[in-house]
């Protein structure tokens, strides 16, 4: 039987792959993101369906709960995912002086 | 021919007599308009600068690369770094460019600690600009006695070979750096700062040390 819980996130990864869908139709997202965000529902999935299973590669791992394992490896995919989007948008910064300052020699006088 | 770069945002006020000192001691005056949104560009073309304007503000660091690439199209031997808020005083500038030949150097830091000239307010004197030395210190190697001081002379040689990508403040510790990286001759020189209202504060502070971490991923 499953909780309430397991249904909502079931309904989310589901809509959370639709999206990734439906933003590889519209050529946002590259083969390999693609394939990355469905394995990451799927696995969320099964993680949230059968809790032990998490706990058998926790015990592997020499962690004592499945949960404090998707924990972990929860924090550290966000800190990475943050520091990259940080470096983006730096670089994305960059760039954008590169154009404003060629704008304005450009355009001097 | 001794190029005059000043970054201005929204300097309105203070720009036309700043650039007016400028023209008693140097031989054009280029002002980089970082997208003000008040009358600075046409005030400093009033007063007779060359005036680039950028159409988003890009920061103080992203205004003095725009100077350096101006100065070497119309061919400057030398370019001065100077504020746009008539913080500096004028007449350091024939003194320094004096002191900057004779000790046959590429760049000239001006420092506010090597004569007591300035009367920096107690709390940026004994607590943020000597923390903003050690950081200064340890990114850039170049040990000086004033790490975050805007007026700077570079010859051509300098301003050719030094890329300054931090656009916001951290530049101040990007061109120490890149000093010490393209084996570039320096020296110090004191000068006076007036001060009107606060500049960098903590806040400030910890924006510079976050654009330092972050641009040692970058290329």
């Amino acid at each position: 039987m499953l909780i309430l819980f397991q249904i909502l996130f079931i309904l989310f990864a589901g809509f959370a792959v639709f999206n990734v869908i439906s933003r590889k139709r519209s050529g946002l997202l590259g083969q390999r993101a693609v394939f990355f965000w469905i394995f990451f529902w799927i696995l969320g999935v099964i993680v949230v369906i059968w809790p032990n299973s998490s706990s058998i590669l926790a015990a592997y791992l020499g962690i004592g709960r499945g949960t404090d394992l998707v924990i972990y490896i929860s924090l550290a995919l966000l800190f990475f995912l943050v520091f990259k989007l940080n470096v983006k948008l730096d670089s994305l910064n960059r760039d954008l002086t590169k154009i404003v300052r060629k704008d304005a020699l450009d355009n001097n006088e | 021919m001794l190029v005059a770069v000043v970054p201005a945002y929204n300097e309105e006020k203070r720009i036309g007599s700043v650039i007016r000192d400028l023209f008693e001691h140097v031989d054009k005056v280029l002002v980089v308009d970082d997208a003000s949104t008040d009358n600075t560009f046409q005030e400093a073309r009033k007063a007779g600068a060359i005036v680039l304007k950028h159409v988003l503000n890009r920061g103080q660091g992203a205004a003095l690369q725009t100077g350096h690439e101006y100065a070497n199209i119309i061919g400057a031997d030398y370019v001065i770094h100077f504020d746009g808020d008539g913080q500096f005083s004028t007449k350091d500038i024939s003194g320094a460019m004096q002191h900057m030949q004779e000790a046959e150097v590429d760049v000239l830091l001006g420092s506010r600690f090597l004569q007591k000239k300035s009367n920096i307010p107690w709390f940026k004197a004994k607590i943020l600009l000597p923390l903003g030395r050690i950081i200064n210190n340890l990114f850039s190697g170049l040990k000086l006695s004033d790490a975050h001081n805007g007026f700077r002379i570079l010859n051509r040689k300098a301003f050719n070979k030094i890329k300054i990508n931090q656009d916001r403040m951290a530049h101040a510790t990007e061109i120490p750096a890149q000093i010490k990286k393209y084996n570039l001759k320096y020296v110090e020189f004191p000068i006076e700062v007036k001060y009107y209202e606060y500049g960098q504060n903590m806040a400030g502070g910890f924006k510079i040390l976050r654009d330092l971490l972050l641009g040692k991923f970058l290329r």
